[in-house]
């Protein structure tokens, strides 16, 4: 069982992500499994999305995980949340800022032994996308993390889940998830 | 209604009006319908009136007046003709008389027992102060 | 016919409310009236996308209130269509009304719950509050424990309430959030498959049927009133039954899925076992494999089929058991909790004297954990080492402060 846990803002696509994640997980025959946690929880307020990926059906539908990964799209969450609740001994931190590895751990000293890696998937989002959702580049950086699929094979899926919009925002989001891909550290 | 057992009867708070299919029920006069034993029109309430409306054709101008007015549905009207009062349905509650136009009015409400012919002859004269 | 078919892939990954969305389509649902509410109202605004480009042909009403809206499907029913909506907690109590209505007028209504807690205090997540709400209401409630399940169900519900030995409203559950918003792959039919199941509408006593007119929703005093529950009870707990086995028997037919009115998992050889509803079923179903990998004989009973009530399956699942225990995701507020007695009505003049104790849990959406139910299969054992219940009757579980209990 692989399990990731998103920390968000409402809005910023974590649930989108992680649907979109499971989505392109399930044509290769794995189960999956994809929630958040709402709330009440207006545009802006921290939220967590959730993933559980196996080889067997998922019957498991507590909330509580102990993630395998964490990936935090907002950059500020690291700081006014705890992106590390429940985590295991090796649990892996993908995280959007516009600080290097180093600096954040620095600032953040609950991160510190930790295995971290950056990306600053706002700054992509808005560079290629237009808009600050960091969804995408988010699902790129943890292509090349996890080596979990060839990333042309997942950009390739990505772009039919993507299907109904305009097909420059298709190829904007390509963009984006080949920049985190190359660019997390 | 027959006091029917729980299992005697179609399902659903449901009751049909009429008995087996129709068709042209609007070209068809409420005398020559199939109604159902559920339809309130196999009921009778004439045993409700203590007064009854009685018709005098020889001041009505078919207005339609009574027969809009009637809750019950018991003006008889033919060809947009007043013929009369469906005795069975009407109970008796004098709305008809009320509406009625004319001068003197070509209903009025007697008593259930009064005799129909005699008070006919001695219909009121038209009131001339009332205009 | 006047609109377009859609490819599906063999396994989707829908939610509990897309998967209730995409039912709805395949079924072709002439009528949806509708007040969204959440988390239900993605499936009313997925019917009404669907319609909207082109993939039904029907007629998506928006009304004022829950109570309007299950009013439009009354008459939409009664008139002859097939008709269908959605609903959670506030709206879900607001509808209660008109849920009588439908019911007593044996109209063949499918209402998707997303189940959720009812206020006060205001709580827009998952809880059984508002389907032990509905409990007598006349309705038959069929309850999903994942998306998969809340797809297969509606048209299970489609084929059992409108066949006309039954007409009776038919209630899909499913739990608010941790079914209707968590995407898993769903094993989907093909349009033609999923339509082919549930069939043409075959109306019955319908208002434009001009050749034969019928009044719906007559007024009975003391003279007829019983006669009519009588008639409706009666129906309920001799015809459907049957009708939702058969439903199930062809729907494995056709797609391989089989679902029973209660669902046993490891009970053959079971010592004790949980008895519950919604998601709770497949988290304990994990635990309860767990708990075998420990050399306790675990099991777990998910009741498929709420109302009515599967009493001599629920005996015969539990049968030769030695420790239940009875999960209510609902208050009781002041009595024991409703499986806790349903179970103990099931059992009481049958042979199996098993130790039945009940629990509270989950309440506005609190999560069950898998290491509550490890506590609770443990306590369960300890009771069958004691030969009696250890523990008071009733607890609650997951709850802050000083342990709870009662009875
Ligand atoms: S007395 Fe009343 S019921 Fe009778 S005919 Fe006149 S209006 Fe109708
Ligand atoms: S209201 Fe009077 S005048 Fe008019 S149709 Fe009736 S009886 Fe005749």
């Amino acid at each position: 069982m692989l399990e990731i846990r998103w920390h968000s803002r409402a809005g910023q696509g974590a649930v989108t992500g992680a649907k979109g994640l499971a989505d392109v997980i399930s044509t290769t025959g794995k189960h999956v499994q994809a929630f958040a946690f709402y709330g009440s929880a207006k545009r802006g307020a921290a939220m967590m999305a959730f993933n559980r990926v196996d080889d067997k059906v998922i019957m498991n539908h507590e909330k509580y995980m102990e993630p395998d990964f964490v990936f935090v799209i907002d950059p500020a969450l690291v700081f006014t949340s705890d992106v590390t609740v429940n985590h295991k001994e090796n649990t892996i931190y993908i995280i959007t800022t516009h600080m290097s590895t180093e600096e954040l751990v620095a600032s953040q000293p609950k991160l510190a032994g930790k295995k971290v890696y950056t990306v600053d998937c706002i700054k992509i989002a808005q560079e290629t996308i237009g808009r600050a959702i960091p969804n995408t580049p988010m699902l790129g950086a943890f292509m090349k993390i996890s080596g979990m699929y060839d990333i042309e094979f997942f950009k390739e899926s990505m772009k039919r889940i993507l299907g109904k919009l305009p097909q420059k925002i298709i190829d904007a989001n390509m963009l984006a998830i080949q920049r985190a891909f190359d660019e997390v550290k | 209604m027959a006091n029917k057992g729980w299992d005697e009867f179609e399902i659903g708070a449901m009751l049909r009006t009429f008995n087996g299919k129709i068709d042209d029920i609007v070209g068809t006069h409420q005398e020559n319908r199939a109604y159902s034993e559920n339809s309130s029109f196999v009921a009778s309430v004439a045993d409700w009136r203590i007064n009854k409306p009685v018709f005098n054709k020889d001041f009505c101008i078919d207005c339609q007046f009574c027969w809009v007015y009637c809750p019950d549905v018991s003006i008889i009207s033919r060809d947009k003709k007043m013929i009369g009062v469906d005795m069975d349905h009407c109970k008796g509650c004098g709305v008809c008389v009320e509406v009625c136009p004319t001068n003197p009015k070509s209903l009025l409400m007697f008593p259930e027992k009064a005799d129909e012919e005699t008070e006919l002859a001695a219909w009121p004269a038209k009131n001339e102060e009332k205009k | 016919m006047a609109f377009d078919k859609m490819e599906l892939q063999k396994i989707e990954v829908w939610d509990g409310n897309r998967a209730a969305a995409q039912a709805l389509r395949q079924s072709q649902v002439d009528v949806v009236a509708a007040y969204p509410i959440t988390p239900s109202t993605p499936i009313v605004e997925g019917y009404a996308k669907f319609l909207a480009d082109g993939y039904i042909e029907g007629e998506y009403v928006m009304v004022e209130s829950e109570h309007a809206a299950m009013s439009g499907c009354v008459g939409a029913a009664a008139a002859g269509g097939r008709v269908a909506t959605a609903t959670s907690s506030q709206g879900f109590a607001l509808m209660v009304e008109v849920l009588y209505q439908a019911s007593g007028m044996r109209l063949p209504i499918v209402l998707n719950v997303a189940n959720r807690a009812l206020a006060a205090p205001l709580n827009v997540n998952g809880d059984h509050s508002d389907m032990y709400l509905g409990r007598d209401s006349g309705w038959i409630q069929l309850d999903a424990f994942c998306p998969q399940d809340v797809y297969d169900l509606n048209f299970i519900a489609f084929k059992v309430s409108e066949d006309h030995d039954v007409r009776l409203p038919c209630m899909v559950h499913q739990d608010g959030f941790m079914t209707s918003h968590t995407a898993q792959g769903v094993h989907t039919l093909t349009d033609d498959e999923a339509y082919g199941f549930i069939g043409e509408y075959k109306p019955m006593n319908d208002m434009l049927d001009f050749e034969h007119p019928v009044t719906h929703g007559v007024q009975t005093e003391e003279d007829w009133h019983f006669e009519h529950k009588a008639r409706q009870h009666n129906d309920l707990m001799v015809k459907v039954i049957p009708k939702i086995q058969a439903a199930f028997d062809d729907f494995e037919k056709l797609s391989g899925r089989k679902y029973n009115m209660v669902e046993s998992y490891d009970m053959s050889d079971a010592d004790i076992c949980v008895v519950c509803m919604g998601t709770s079923v497949e988290t304990a179903r994990e635990v309860a494999t767990e708990m075998r990998a420990k050399g306790i004989k675990a099991g777990v009973v998910g009741i498929r089929v709420i109302r009515p009530i599967p009493f001599f399956e629920i005996a015969e699942a539990l049968k030769g058991v030695k420790a239940i225990a009875a999960l209510d995701r609902s208050s009781p507020n002041g009595a024991a909790g409703m499986l806790f007695n349903e179970i103990a009505g099931c059992l009481f003049n049958t042979d199996t004297k098993a130790l039945l104790s009940g629990y509270v849990y989950g309440l506005g959406g609190r999560d069950l954990t898998k290491a509550h139910l490890v506590s609770l299969f443990t306590e369960l054992q300890k009771n069958v080492d004691a030969g009696k219940v250890t523990t008071p009757l009733q607890q609650f579980i997951g709850v802050r402060g000083p342990k709870l209990s009662f009875l």
